[in-house]
């Protein structure tokens, strides 16, 4: 199936660069998807999906005019290398542009195809959703269970103009649970998930258990006056800040185009001493790891933060050329499976934040009065550098001990103040949003509280 | 398309299917983006493809071909079907599709200019004109991104009930973002511009005058302080009185929250839920917005919900298993983001209807609180019963004055609560802005709207 894939992108390169292209690279994908559904307990849902496409970027004076076709017959394919050439054509010439990645050997990285996955059936799916949302439900408080699981083996290949010809294979599972607890009028619920290039039947029981547990426990819920007051943060809560904070924060295209709060920062001080990230496309069953990224630059790993020290910034070819210095092969097509739908553009691979010595039972012991945050979906505001949002799911801690969860109440902090606020950074990890991250303690956040 | 539809749905009732539908489609769309006076990208799609689903005893089968041939369509039924059966066997809550009429119409959306019959090269000026624009404006425009997208497509539903309905459907959609920067402060101001129709949409005043729009604000934010944060009376302009009316109400209104046991408004349905003067009304049917449709994904004719009546909850958003489900009529309001995703209940132009105040009465009553302009985004947990919704800009009221700048207030509050807190409606209803709602990873073209209404008990996250 590879060399299918990797000859029909190469013809393609070959059709683009008739259609006028001086610079081009094409994608061929072929995914498919296995997934279930539980609603309420009971299965409501089994999928299958096979999704072939063909993804064309050409360049013209470096301007860029990409398209895509669904399916891999050839005729689709000359069309939208047609169009990806008019469309390069039409746009306004680039002197920024200083070409693609030249031919190198890919990455070696373990763990992006796991046969076991390919093997499972839609029988297999639907008794692990049962068995998730069994355990996701398996208490008198629970009212409703409900869980997803979800496979996929991904297989791409990804041709250019300068003879680059790379192809790879890639598989994930993912599972997410959802449990309603109630308890008279009192409602609340849990959730977890859990994503991964590689099958973890022992997954199962953790998400499961994980949802039905935040559930009950929120049902006892509290107030909080506003105020300022430390936060441990729960990995959930800070993968998907950080995601969007850090993630999005480096990347040299808004760094360029100084819509980042980091924009100008390289070297300096942007936290604590203790707060150290990496980006790591090489983690071996990491969602996020790949050979080589989505223009065929090599996969490395690389220092964001230092020691709270800001060391690099993100690149894809363009904004690597812009700045005079090598990619760092953070051109994205996707997470878990690479999409033909959307032109590669900057994200983070797996972002990682090194672990420190503390248990969480430590940092909640050594709070007085404080806050343990497990969910927030907010976005930080890029160009500010200032985040408040919504804390979906919270908890009071007083004295050292995890309290009821707290009901409507908000953070706001700046993040600069926050990363050099970090004063304990958690034992252990968890992939989250495409974060890998222990828990942190933040010194000082704004509380805004209903009470 | 429609005798391929037919020939698939007779398919998957062969194999076994007690009711089978499908979603076929072929589109064409165009994204560009500029950024900072150059083109970044210059995007076409070509997208065939088709969905199909298969329900036995309770459970649904779903398969999807990116390929429209006789042999790609079959198998993908016969998929389908296995699919409802591996789910079926298994299934502990049983339950039937109550049968319905079958629906033959074609509809096709207003459109005078098709996207495909204009050159690329026009669409780009347009961009590069809305760019030129922003940074025109003003020499604190630090960083421009303009952007327009359009779709023209064909899609066929069918199903066993003998529905076959054709939709030619056309959209456009614009929209700004401008950053400014002064003395170290960095603001971004934004604008939008989108609705079902050809590419006449982009010559509209509002579209004309998108880069200054988005300009202004951004500039206007350089002086805007981060908000306190605490509880307040607060009183929202239409944009996000459609905002609230979507996260805070519309999502645990959607039938498929109900059954899946994850919405605070189940047995609900006669309850006084909301202020007297609060009516909330989901309506795919308002012509000329970006919600718009008549039929719904499913093949049902789309129709108005009025889902709070003068305070009252009056009923929830169905599709065809819920309405089965829970003994009600399927109301159109079902949609799937492309053949590729199974139908689920979606809002489509959501708002909360007109009252009797001005909105300077509004802010004389308030006396001291918040007055909360422009909507960036929302989310909501219908299961925990809490919402957050984020503004662009916000303005302290004291004595009935409207004062101080604020930016980047989150405002969250509980489901059961906030309608309830509702003090005052005002008398000056638009729809908004043109937007996506996100569920279940599908995104859905939608528009909310409402007037300036005054809310006491409003939980505000914010820096200071």
């Amino acid at each position: 199936m590879m060399a299918e894939l990797i000859s029909i992108a190469g013809k393609a390169v070959k059709s683009v660069t008739k259609f006028g292209a001086t610079h081009c690279d094409v994608l061929v994908t072929n995914t498919r998807t296995l997934s279930a559904d539980i609603e309420k307990g009971s299965v409501k849902q089994a999928s299958m999906a096979n999704d072939p496409g063909v993804a064309i970027r050409a360049f013209r004076n470096g301007s860029s005019g990409f398209a895509y076709c669904t399916g891999h017959d050839a005729k689709s394919i000359d069309r939208a290398a047609s169009l990806a050439a008019s469309q390069a054509k039409a746009g306004t010439p680039d002197s920024d542009f200083k070409g693609l990645p030249e031919k190198a050997t890919p990455a070696k990285v373990g763990g992006l195809f796991e046969p076991k996955v390919a093997d499972l059936g839609s029988d297999d799916v639907v008794g692990m959703v049962m068995e998730l949302a069994a355990i996701a439900g398996d208490d008198k408080r629970i009212y409703s269970s409900n869980a997803s699981v979800n496979i996929s083996v991904c297989e791409v290949a990804l041709a250019n103009s300068n003879g680059v010809e790379m192809t790879q294979k890639m598989s994930s599972h993912d599972m997410v649970a959802e449990s309603v607890a109630k308890d008279g009028s009192d409602m609340f619920s849990g959730f977890d998930f859990y994503s991964s290039r590689r099958f973890n039947a022992d997954a199962l029981r953790e998400v499961g258990e994980s949802a039905r547990d935040h559930a009950i426990k929120g049902l006892s819920q509290t107030k909080i006056e506003t105020g300022d007051y430390p936060v441990v943060m729960d990995p959930l809560a800070l993968g998907f800040l950080l995601a969007n904070a850090v993630g999005a924060g480096v990347n040299a295209d808004s760094v360029q185009r100084k819509r980042s709060y980091l924009a100008g920062k390289l070297g300096e001080k942007v936290g604590a001493s203790l707060f150290s990230v990496t980006d790591d496309p090489t983690i071996e069953w990491a969602v996020g790891s790949t050979a080589f990224d989505g223009e065929g630059t090599p996969a490395r790993k690389k220092a964001v933060i230092d020691k709270g020290k800001l060391s690099s910034y993100l690149y894809d070819s363009y904004t690597a050329g812009k700045d005079s210095v090598q990619s760092t092969g953070n051109a994205s097509r996707g997470g878990s499976a690479w999409s033909y739908r959307s032109p590669p553009s900057i994200s983070i691979s797996n972002l990682v934040v090194h672990e420190g010595r503390s248990t969480f039972d430590q940092m909640v012991r050594e709070t007085k009065n404080g806050v343990y945050l497990r969910a927030t979906f907010d976005h930080p505001n890029l160009a500010t550098g200032e985040f408040s949002g919504l804390m979906m799911e919270s908890y009071k801690i007083d004295d050292g001990e995890l309290g009821p969860s707290i009901r409507q109440a908000t953070i706001g902090v700046g993040l600069v103040d926050m990363f050099n606020s970090i004063d304990m950074v958690g034992k252990g990890h968890k992939d989250c949003f495409g974060v890998r991250t222990p828990a942190i303690r933040i010194s000082k956040a704004r509380i805004g509280g209903s009470a | 398309m429609e005798d391929l539809a037919r020939k698939t749905i007779d398919h998957a009732v062969k194999a076994g299917a007690r009711f089978a539908d499908l979603r076929m489609e072929s589109s064409t769309g165009t994204n560009i983006v500029v950024m900072d006076g150059k083109t970044k990208t210059v995007t076409a799609q070509i997208e065939a493809g088709c969905g199909v689903r298969a329900f036995i005893g309770g459970a649904w089968g779903f398969a999807v071909t990116n390929e429209l041939s006789p042999g790609s369509l079959k198998t993908a039924a016969e998929s389908a079907v296995k699919m409802a059966k591996v789910a079926q066997a298994k299934a502990k809550i049983k339950f039937d599709i109550k049968a319905g009429k079958s629906v033959v119409k074609t509809d096709e959306y207003p459109c005078r200019e098709k996207p495909t019959e204009i050159p690329v090269e026009e669409k780009l000026k347009f961009v590069l004109s809305k760019d030129k624009a922003m940074r025109a404006r003003d020499k604190r425009i630090v960083s421009t991104n303009a952007r327009y997208d359009d779709f023209e497509g064909v899609r066929v539903v069918a199903n066993s009930f003998g529905t076959a309905v054709t939709t030619k459907e056309t959209w456009t959609l614009g929209a700004c973002s401008a950053w400014a920067k002064s003395d170290g402060v960095m603001q971004r101001g934004h604008a939008s511009v989108g609705n079902v129709g050809g590419h006449e949409l982009m010559s509209t005043a509002d579209a004309v005058g998108l880069g200054e729009e988005a300009a202004e604000m951004a500039i206007r934010l350089l002086d805007s302080k981060p908000v306190p944060a605490g509880k307040f009376t607060c009183i929202l302009d239409q944009k996000m009185t459609g905002l609230m009316a979507h996260e805070a109400f519309g999502h645990a209104c959607e039938a498929d929250a109900i059954l899946a046991g994850a919405s605070v408004l189940e047995g609900r349905v006669g309850e006084v839920v909301a202020s007297e003067e609060v009516s909330l009304i989901d309506d795919p049917t308002v012509e000329s917005t970006f919600g718009y449709f008549k039929y719904d994904w499913e093949g049902v004719k789309a129709s108005k919900h009025m889902l709070i009546d003068k305070g009252v909850l009056k009923g929830f958003m169905h599709n065809i298993e819920t309405s089965s489900r829970m003994g009600s009529t399927p109301n159109g309001s079902s949609r799937a983001q492309a053949f590729n995703s199974p139908p689920i209940i979606r809002m489509s132009n959501t708002y909360i209807g007109g009252g009797s105040w001005k909105k300077d009465e509004l802010i004389e009553e308030l006396k001291d609180g918040l007055l909360i302009q422009g909507a960036q985004y929302g989310y909501v947990e219908p299961a925990k019963g809490q919402f957050m919704f984020k503004c662009d800009e916000a303005y302290a009221v004291k004595n009935g004055e409207v004062g101080e700048r604020y930016r980047d207030a989150s405002l969250s509050g509980v489901i059961l609560e906030v309608l309830k807190n509702v003090r005052g409606v005002a008398n000056d209803f638009i729809l908004g802005d043109p937007g996506y709602c996100g569920k279940g990873g599908q995104s859905a073209r939608t528009t909310d709207g409402g007037p300036h209404i005054c809310i006491s008990d409003v939980v505000v996250g914010g820096l200071a």
